[in-house]
């Protein structure tokens, strides 16, 4: 079966819902600081960009919540094998999450229905819890994906196939079972989703996992979060400073300015941090536990130097980057072994395994089982590799637009900055830039505006695929493939289904965007709409 | 207590509560459509207004009813991880129907909302009924997951190695039977929770109408109700002999006499708004239907302890499904706090419920 429509519609569903969830994140930053600025200075005009501003943010709450039960159910129902993982060390962080989530949509609501009739300081303590549940809503989510990028708790599991692996902590996740159901999966050809629907198979492999707290103790996991939050705040917020750009532009009313100026400090400071610190603190958590993802974003088919990036990721300019050859060469440590021999390291022998296989009620031949046991485990490192070889390409020249996508935000982050601010040599820098577009602020403002746009979502949407797509072969890095994970339901493969899915997903994003859109025009309009009827009735009827 | 009581129990209140936000939501929908739509066919501006009065009441819950479905699934997939396996596969087409019905249902709601008066009546009445019917396109896939663990089939063929065909789930008699029951159960609610609002903001006419419509729901409850017993009683012994005879006989008392009081208070409340009076009981109409959704519900899950899925007289354990890859005792302080936090958001958006619809902040 095709698995690639399904990774396609997945990648497509996850890519508008992280719209959304930027938004989420990014909007309680213009908000609060609106509201902040409104308790200082009484300004009603402050007041008033802080409602539509809420409003959006409901609608495309709104909006999220629907993508987000889109992904959910993607997992669940076309990547049925996860569930394993939901069950065992995702567990914890997505029980966790509910707190965060129902905290969130009764704070917003609470915010929404409060706003203008509550003091500016409780609205504001309001919107701040909101966004803390927020962040923790997403560090969670993060911690979960995070563990399919760094399997924390696999121990040396994938070490002993691919001896280029780092350690993935304690062996909190039970080596030796799940071995036998990987091996089992290569001699059957079934998806995990096999083994675990037969409620008496699933009894059968009974406890998996000792640490259900794993996923939340995963190193990776911190660089990560930090990572991705600040960049969901970093495009939600230039949403936000695009919109007012766009309203300066078109009205030329200094207001607007002044609502811009009252939000940009905090998002300057996140535009700065992001590529310094924290990008750095993300890239050293790729050298350590993804290396086969930092060789394919530095194009590195065989060891290579680069000073610079080797300080910057080993401490040590001198330090070499290894290639994807160097790692296949790596393959090699494992001489002749076999499947059957590192089966035999987790006390599995053909013997159990087949007698797992039968427990788990799946029929396994003979013939199949010996020819998965006998296959060289360098061959399997090897054929792997292949796939990032095949890949490596793509990875560096995206990552590196990522790289520069940032750049063009960061530096047009400075610029505007200077705009809107007194900054000694930025300021006159900005001026000249300013000049140099022909003298129009509001135009250059929103020019400004659009690049930092852009070029924040260039790096936050290439920065995810590189995040996804560099971590293949595997779902679940150095142990799954997407196609062990997949539905056993066939429909799911049949090209009407996909396009179905797609035509709905593309369909109620679009207008859900489209309504954004609208609504940020239009919202004082539609109550006027209704105080008019109300009055009027009120008129007709007395 | 038996092994998985315990995430019987959690989901199980996941479930109700729910169910309780969730059958407000679709009714208030629907009830706002309809008279969206008899405002523009008669031109009457008062219908109108009465639609948007009535549907601030869904503007702020659905998206806290739809987060409980969330909790719900988390539970499900954690708890009960073969289960949702077993569904996952069994009835891909009806969760399909769900999500699908989910992706149109929440954005409708918002495009009603803020169209309201920008776009012509005729046009904004459409978009009332994608919004009002859509919504019953959610449980007309998610109920197919009840019935089939009342009275398996889709599950039963994909166990004996059959992979059902997509609305296979929907020549399932119980199915029809818990869903007309739904349906009905969700109008009534929904008009018994705006005859509530109206009661509030003290309109007579208003509030007797919604009361007239939502009674008349109300008393199409016991032939649904009977008619879904007696479909219980061929495919689901157990859970009918539970309910009538067993220990779920006090939860059917208990929503007979409730909905008693219930048929009692609105009869004589109509009377009483007949003669121009609003008695104060009447604010708490719609929350004592919603009771009564909620023990119907309770009893309707409940009943199949200590079973999960009931086979006929019989069943599989609520333990054998419960999930074994890993300890659920060893995340009972996770399990506690997160208990805590969503007794927690109830009472935050209780607050917003209060200064939405009492404090009429919303317009």
């Amino acid at each position: 079966m095709q698995i690639a429509g399904l990774l396609d519609l997945s990648a497509t569903g996850i890519y508008f819902h992280a719209i959304s969830v930027s938004i989420t994140l990014g909007f309680p930053l213009a908000i609060a600081s609106l509201l902040y600025k409104y308790s200082r200075t009484g300004d009603e005009s402050l007041l008033r960009a802080a409602r539509i501003t809420t409003i959006i943010l409901m609608i495309n709450f709104a909006l999220g919540a629907i993508t987000g039960t889109l992904v959910e159910f993607g997992l669940v129902q076309i990547w049925s094998g996860t569930l394993v993982a939901i069950a065992t060390s995702a567990f914890a962080p997505l029980a966790a999450e509910l707190i965060a989530f129902v905290m969130e949509v009764a704070l917003l609501i609470l915010f929404y229905v409060t706003l203008g009739k509550f003091s500016a300081k409780k609205s504001l303590t309001i919107i701040l819890s909101y966004w803390a549940f927020a962040i923790l809503s997403g560090i969670l989510i993060t911690s979960v994906n995070s563990w399919l990028v760094s399997p924390w708790g696999t121990g040396n599991l994938a070490e002993s196939i691919y001896p280029f692996m780092p350690d993935y902590g304690p062996a909190a996740m039970d080596p030796s079972k799940l071995l036998a159901v990987k091996i089992i999966m290569l001699a059957t050809g079934l998806p995990l989703q096999s083994v675990l629907q037969d409620p008496i198979a699933a009894q059968k492999v009974g406890i998996l996992i000792t640490d259900p707290y794993i996923a939340l103790k995963n190193p990776y996991n911190i660089s990560s979060s930090i990572h991705n939050i600040t960049a969901a705040i970093i495009i939600g917020t230039s949403i936000a400073i695009l919109a007012w750009s766009y309203r300066y532009y078109k009205t030329k009313d200094d207001r607007y300015v002044k609502i811009l100026a009252s939000f940009f400090i905090p998002f300057l400071v996140l535009m700065i941090l992001q590529p310094t610190l924290f990008g750095h603190l993300m890239g050293t958590s790729v050298v350590e536990y993804n290396p086969t993802k930092f060789s394919m974003m530095e194009g590195a088919v065989e060891q290579i130097s680069n000073p610079l990036v080797s300080l910057l990721a080993y401490g040590n300019p001198n330090h070499p980057i290894m290639g994807i050859k160097d790692y296949e060469n790596s393959c090699e440590l494992l001489g002749n072994k076999t499947l059957s021999q590192i089966a035999s390291q987790y006390n599995l022998t053909a013997q159990s395994i087949k007698q797992i296989a039968g427990l788990l009620n799946i029929e396994l031949s003979d013939e199949n089982l010996s020819r998965v046991l006998n296959i060289t485990a360098a061959d399997v490192c090897k054929q792997d590799l292949s796939v990032d070889l095949s890949i490596l390409p793509t990875i560096n020249v995206l990552y590196y637009t990522k790289i520069a996508g940032g750049i063009l935000a960061l530096l047009s982050s400075l610029a505007l900055a200077g705009l809107l601010y007194r900054i000694p040599l930025i300021s006159p820098i900005s001026r000249a830039i300013d000049k140099l577009l022909g003298g129009r602020k509001e135009r250059t403002i929103l020019i400004l505006a659009v690049l930092i746009a852009l070029g924040a979502a260039t790096a936050s949407v290439l920065g995810w695929y590189v995040r996804e797509v560099g971590r293949k072969p595997w779902t679940v890095y150095g142990l799954l493939y997407p196609s062990e994970l997949a539905t056993t339901v066939p429909t799911a493969y049949s090209l009407s289904f996909l396009l179905i899915a797609f035509l709905i997903i593309l369909s109620v994003n679009i207008l859900g965007l489209a309504a954004m859109a609208y609504v940020a025009l239009n919202a004082d309009k539609v109550s006027e709409y209704f105080r008019e009827l109300l009055n009027k009735i009120r008129g007709e009827n007395s | 207590m038996t092994p998985g009581f315990i995430e019987f129990l959690l989901l199980g209140i996941a479930v109700i509560v729910h169910i309780g936000f969730v059958t407000t939501t679709l009714g208030v929908g629907i009830i706002v459509a309809v008279y969206r739509y008899l405002s523009y066919a008669r031109k009457d501006q008062n219908l109108e207004a009465f639609a948007r009065r009535a549907f601030r009441l869904l503007v702020v819950t659905e998206l806290f009813s739809g987060v409980w479905g969330t909790v719900i699934t988390v539970f499900l997939a954690g708890f009960f991880p073969s289960l949702t396996a077993i569904a996952a596969s069994a009835l891909f087409g009806p969760l399909a129907i769900s999500i699908a019905s989910i992706m149109i249902r929440v954005p409708s709601i918002a495009i009603f909302w803020y169209t309201w008066g920008k776009v012509s009546p005729k046009l904004h009445s459409i978009i009332g009924f994608i919004m009002g019917l859509s919504g019953f396109g959610i449980p007309f896939g998610f109920r197919t997951i009840f019935a089939e663990i009342t009275s398996p089939r889709s599950v039963a063929a994909l166990l004996q190695g059959t992979q059902p065909s997509l609305l296979y789930a929907y020549t399932d008699p119980v199915f029809w039977g818990l869903y007309a029951h739904t349906v009905i159960a969700a109008v009534s609610v929904g008009a018994f929770m705006v005859a509530a609002i109206m009661i509030m903001d003290r309109d007579v006419l208003w509030s007797r109408k919604a009361l007239l419509f939502a009674t008349i729901f109300l008393l199409l409850q016991p032939i649904a109700g009977t008619a879904y017993y007696l479909i219980l009683s061929n495919n689901a012994q157990y859970i009918a002999n539970s309910i009538t005879s067993g220990e779920f006989m006090p939860v059917l008392a208990v929503k007979l006499f409730l909905f008693a009081v219930l048929l009692a208070a609105s009869i004589h409340l109509m009377r009483r708004l007949g003669a121009n009076t609003i008695p104060s009981y009447g604010k708490y109409i719609g929350i004592l239907a919603i009771a009564v959704a909620i023990t119907g519900e309770f009893m309707n899950d409940g009943s199949r302890y200590p079973y999960m899925v009931v086979l006929g007289s019989s069943g599989i354990s609520i333990e054998s499904l419960a999930n074994p890859l890993m300890s659920i005792q060893s995340v009972f302080p996770a399990i506690l706090t997160i208990s805590v936090f969503l007794a927690l958001s109830i009472a935050v958006f209780s607050i917003a419920i209060y200064y939405a619809m009492i404090k009429r902040f919303v317009l």
